[in-house]
């Protein structure tokens, strides 16, 4: 018993002790440990494996640089940067004026950066007759409102809808650019990944999906939309509707490390993984 | 005769519940191994994220989540107990002392995911702590709170009254009664409250959402100011953010089995540290 009591407050004092260090903490002046070789990203999804992969190989390159990735969506990123919790906000979408206005009267300058182009390509199966489509008659198909080919330019047969999971980054884009956020008809089939979408566009004769740029390939075939092509070409020209630029916002110019960084992901070498991602790159 | 047969079949259903938790326990260790055993091995462990985390291992994750639930039950132990030795010991017995019992009580039902949204206003902005172990660890803390406070009380009150009047009896005064005889005679009981917690705060996710976690990061908290990797995020970060499922369900299960397992680990040391305790007693 006295044995017990006497180790106990040997623990009582170690407990005392690692408090008053946890009080210390507490009162250390807030920006005095922001060390300037860390870097913060934030924000949205869809950006997210660019981030990632970038920084990884970053980091292997410069290993006294620590980069930390988070998700969140493109808004969370935006808020975080006019909190100034974060270096780099990703944004799937242009600032908005309301957050603008925010910034601005933080004193932060919110700086777009395009870091690279997200185009999706409509795929078909190659014997598919069908060679073009208009954005009513793709979301008219995806909606549910059309379901035979011969509706949409083709030598007719049930039109198989393939879409991507709602997690999908390549899904949320797709969603907000060709069927203004409406449902997609629920007999589609799901599928996890680009990939997938095009191993079973190319195997189904009356299949329809889409997949980012990156994925093409010539087992599938890529429709006209609105009359224009599908390319990188016409990505970065504009000229191609379902496409939109990719952002990583800064407070100001990049400076340091967050521009060397910047320098990175929009080398050859960076731009390259972009495009290995499947998202367009701007070379 | 007729209450022999109601006895039987009383005994049976009690039996029969008992047979049902175990199926589920059973259950989840059999799926969470099944799933998660193919991708463990030491490389798993040991290293960082790789290949946009589709290769590599955890290694972050474990050590950001051993930081923050060190951290939020150095927090919240010696808080706790000092509110429970207060309730238990101190305390007149009276109507404001029920009232804050019943809050901290209340505050034990309080959604975990509230508790992250205060963390991320008063910790992350308020404070400017940032997304950091700090924070997260000052929101884990906060949460398991109540839980530490009201074992602590239980133990506290278990405690034979004759223990207190011996020692008051030989002239010793409240607080040496307190510390030399009460606090270790319940500390098994403490003890019991700490591990649970162990359990609790390791497993969280949305207290560190907003307030410690991170998707990716490679190096290693160098202070109580960085953000960290955690096993329960990572396994909803790969399930929802991943962009390669086929590989990063495959992680997500590996990082279940570890959090399982470290949690297990943890609650059996306490568990033998508690009865020996009880033995010396």
């Amino acid at each position: 018993m006295k044995e017990l009591s006497k180790s106990r407050i040997n623990t009582g004092k170690i407990v005392a002790l690692l408090l008053l260090v946890m009080l210390i903490c507490f009162s250390m002046p807030v920006n005095s440990f922001s060390a300037d070789n860390s870097i913060t990203i934030t924000g949205s999804t869809t950006v997210l494996p660019i981030a990632q992969n970038t920084a990884e190989v970053f980091m292997d390159r410069n290993p006294d640089v620590n980069i930390s990735v988070q998700g969140g969506g493109s808004g969370v990123g935006i808020a975080s940067l006019i909190d100034g919790t974060c270096d780099i906000a990703d944004a799937s979408r242009p600032i908005k004026d309301k957050e603008l206005e925010k910034a601005v009267s933080r004193g932060i300058d919110p700086t777009a950066n395009v870091i690279a182009m997200d185009g999706i390509a409509v795929i078909v199966h190659p014997s598919n007759t069908a060679t073009a489509l208009t954005e009513k008659q793709l979301k008219d198909i995806y909606t549910g409102k059309i379901s035979d080919w011969s509706q949409a330019g083709g030598s007719g047969g049930k039109i198989v809808v393939i879409s991507r999971d709602s997690a999908s980054g390549t899904f949320e884009t797709f969603n907000k650019l060709a069927l203004d956020k409406v449902r997609v008809r629920p007999d589609a089939l799901m599928q996890a990944s680009n990939k997938a979408v095009a191993t079973i566009v190319a195997k189904t004769p009356g299949a329809i999906g889409y997949v980012g740029l990156g994925y093409l390939s010539s087992n599938v075939k890529a429709l006209f939309i609105d009359g224009v092509k599908p390319s990188n070409e016409t990505v970065l020209t504009g000229d191609y509707v379902l496409a939109r630029p990719l952002f990583m916002y800064t407070n100001g110019k990049p400076t340091g490390y967050v521009k060397a960084f910047f320098d990175f992901v929009l080398s050859e070498e960076g731009q390259k993984m972009v495009e290995n991602l499947g998202f367009v790159g701007l070379k | 005769m007729k209450n022999k047969i109601t006895q039987n079949l009383g005994f049976f259903l009690l039996f029969f519940s008992i047979i049902t938790t175990l199926f589920f326990l059973g259950a989840i260790i059999y799926f969470i191994s099944v799933n998660g055993l193919k991708v463990i091995n030491w490389e798993f462990l040991t290293q960082v994220p790789r290949k946009g985390m589709t290769e590599g291992g955890i290694a972050p994750a474990i050590v950001g989540t051993f930081y923050l639930t060190f951290g939020a039950i150095l927090f919240s132990l010696p808080l706790g107990l000092a509110c429970a030795i207060y309730l238990c010991e101190y305390s007149p017995k009276s109507y404001v002392v029920n009232i804050i019992r019943m809050s901290i009580n209340n505050l034990a039902g309080v959604p975990s995911v509230v508790f992250g949204l205060f963390g991320l206003t008063v910790f992350v902005k308020f404070f400017g702590f940032g997304v950091s172990i700090l924070s997260g660890s000052l929101t884990l803390g906060i949460m398991v709170l109540p839980q530490i406070i009201s074992a602590s009380q239980e133990a506290l009150l278990a405690v034979p009254q004759s223990y207190r009047e011996a020692s008051l009896a030989l002239g010793a005064t409240h607080w040496q009664t307190t510390k030399k005889m009460v606090v270790p005679a319940a500390l098994p009981g403490i003890l019991t409250g700490v591990i649970l917690s162990i359990g609790r705060v390791a497993g969280e996710t949305a207290p560190i959402l907003f307030t410690a976690a991170t998707y990716y990061t490679r190096g290693y908290p160098d202070s109580v100011f960085s953000e960290v990797m955690a096993l329960p995020y990572h396994i909803y970060a790969l399930m929802t953010e991943g962009t390669h499922p086929e590989k990063q369900t495959e992680i997500a299960y590996g990082c279940s089995l570890v959090l399982l397992i470290l949690v297990l680990l943890v609650s059996t040391l306490a568990i033998v540290l508690r009865q020996r305790q009880r033995g010396e007693l």
